[in-house]
């Protein structure tokens, strides 16, 4: 259908707005997991009681010396609050020893 | 979860995420507003809760590859900073029908037209409030973007406000930008919906309905603030249904229309408002915004003695709430709402009851079985969840761990305090309604209306 010429034509803008998402460096990454620890962040959601033991036992068999440092000694990551996770989790992490983390489960 | 191991990279350390299937298209976008669109991911193909264990097992065996490969493996950051527009650049021109399509194409309308966002029609919302349209509000996860001034005139336009709506509109982004909101939460698969409740002198200022049919489309205020708070959410916090992401609301709901008190009915029987009970003052105008899951049947409730009405809004509204309930037990925060029409709230004041006699009634007299909350838990994903736990953990009082029998009964509302009390609806009929909200999502929070009318 095209529109009459008598139709009014809107001129309209964004209704979005700036993103504040600026781009972040992922860390370095480790290329053998032997010897290191793993800490495991877990939202107590989909069956991560079950899954997480899997995950170790297939680690640990590949890696020798591989430590975990269980959901339990972390806390659940889910329904915390945002800035609170973010300043307590890092020194969690450091307090704990670990050098990698593996989060479960969802999104 | 993304988030968590956001914050472990910052820290400086490797992280890699498990996500199900479902969850790939809401991962992407919450990984783009931390900054982070290349965190890796680990993909567990399909719904974990409805997996066996021998198929579990299998399924976590082909998952450690892609974690090793995500802790091990350099990422390769991909800088890809779109340009974006500015807030008066014209994006497009076109014909009533044309704007509809454009914003249609590009996921910014709810599916329904819109009011086309001219520049004069922004400026006219802008004239009632005296905030810069750049000044940013907060910032909305997951998209993560700015809640400007600017972008709420345009929604509020869009969604067919009228511009003296602009504080109350103001206030609201305030409500959802606060962290006990959690707006980074709206696109949960429970498919929460926000609630608008409007209080104090505002709501006749703005013509809210807040009597028969008040949950109702059809009135100009109530209807177009509730849409405008689901534009917002879209457009601002990036929660799309398919074929956008971001919304993972599995069935969900629509939009509510703002629900406003019968302040007058309230004032009569010597009740406090709701307004008052968020801790304002009566003559205080205040917006509150808290989530809303589910709603409970039209409670119909008869008789002389307030007994003979709440006994019934207990066992309504107390069933209603039950197997949500687990949700209160694991998180901490519980807010459910009722609504009660005016006509019985009347007969419940005028035998000595006040709103909290209310609360602690219900609280003391709904329960469910342990076994039923602690079920219905784990069919929801909570699959470690135990009331016990939560006792030993301080989560919860010790009446919710008071034996070892698994039928023991347990309060459904865990703080009277938590249950908020609106008296609203046909004055004319004796119906109420509760609304169960979503744990500590969609938090109740509220916020004061500067009013510039």
């Amino acid at each position: 259908m095209t529109p009459s010429s008598r139709e009014p034509v809107f001129e309209v803008v964004w209704p979005l707005a700036p993103s504040a998402a600026a781009a972040q460096a992922l860390a370095a990454r480790i290329p053998d997991l032997s010897g290191k620890t793993v800490g495991e962040l877990w939202d107590y959601l989909f069956k991560g009681e079950e899954i997480f033991p899997l995950i170790r036992r297939a680690l640990a068999w590949r890696y020798p010396g591989i430590r975990f440092v269980e959901y339990e000694t972390l806390g659940t990551i889910h329904g915390r609050d945002e800035a609170e996770l973010a300043a307590t989790l890092p020194d969690q992490l450091r307090k704990h020893g670990c050098d990698a983390v593996i989060s479960a489960v969802g999104a | 979860m993304l988030r968590a191991a956001a914050i472990a990279e910052r820290a400086g350390l490797p992280s890699v995420s498990i996500v199900t299937t479902p969850f790939m298209q809401q991962a992407a976008v919450v990984m783009k507003g931390v900054g982070m669109p290349g965190l890796p991911i680990a993909e567990y193909p399909g719904v974990p809760m409805t997996d066996g264990s021998d198929t579990v097992r299998a399924k976590v065996e082909a998952l450690i590859e892609p974690i090793v490969a995500g802790l091990a493996r350099p990422v390769a950051t991909t800088a890809t900073a779109s340009v974006e527009p500015g807030p008066r650049d014209v994006v497009f021109s076109g014909t009533l029908d044309e704007v509809q399509d454009f914003f249609y194409r590009n996921l910014w309308t709810d599916g329904l037209p819109v009011i086309p966002p001219t520049i004069p029609r922004v400026e006219r919302f802008l004239e009632f409030t005296k905030r810069s349209p750049g000044e940013v509000i907060g910032h909305l996860l997951p998209e993560n973007r700015a809640a400007t001034v600017w972008s709420i005139a345009v929604n509020g336009v869009m969604a067919g406000c009228r511009p003296e709506y602009m504080p109350l509109l103001v206030a609201l982004v305030q409500a959802i930008a606060e962290p006990e909101f959690r707006v980074q939460d709206a696109g949960s698969t429970p498919g929460w919906e926000p609630l608008v409740i409007v209080s104090g002198p505002v709501v006749r200022a703005l013509d809210l309905n807040h009597g028969q049919g008040v949950m109702r489309v059809g009135r100009q205020a109530n209807t177009s603030l509730g849409r405008f708070l689901r534009l917002y959410l879209r457009n601002i916090a990036g929660l799309r249904i398919p074929p956008g992401a971001g919304d993972k609301g599995s069935i969900a709901s629509t939009f509510n229309v703002a629900l406003a008190e019968d302040e007058a009915a309230a004032a009569e029987m010597g009740w406090t408002t709701f307004g008052q009970d968020q801790g304002f003052a009566r003559d205080d105008s205040v917006v509150t915004v808290q989530s809303v899951v589910s709603a409970s049947p039209p409670i119909y409730t008869a008789g002389t003695r307030a007994l003979d009405h709440v006994q019934v809004l207990a066992e309504v509204f107390g069933r209603a709430c039950a197997y949500w309930s687990c949700t209160g037990m694991k998180y901490a925060r519980w807010q459910p709402l009722l609504v009660i029409g005016p006509s019985i709230a009347k007969v419940i004041a005028a035998d000595g009851w006040s709103k909290d006699d209310v609360r602690k009634y219900l609280h003391e007299h709904v329960t469910i079985p342990a076994r039923e909350a602690e079920k219905y838990a784990w069919h929801l994903g909570s699959t470690a969840f135990s009331l016990r736990a939560q006792v030993e953990a301080g989560v919860l009082p010790p009446e919710y761990a008071a034996s070892g029998d698994p039928d023991r009964p347990v309060p459904v509302f865990v703080k009277p305090e938590w249950i908020g009390i609106v008296v609203a609806g046909d004055p004319g009929r004796n119906q109420s309604k509760g609304y169960c909200n979503n744990h500590i999502q969609g938090g109740r929070v509220s916020k004061r209306v500067a009013l510039t009318l």
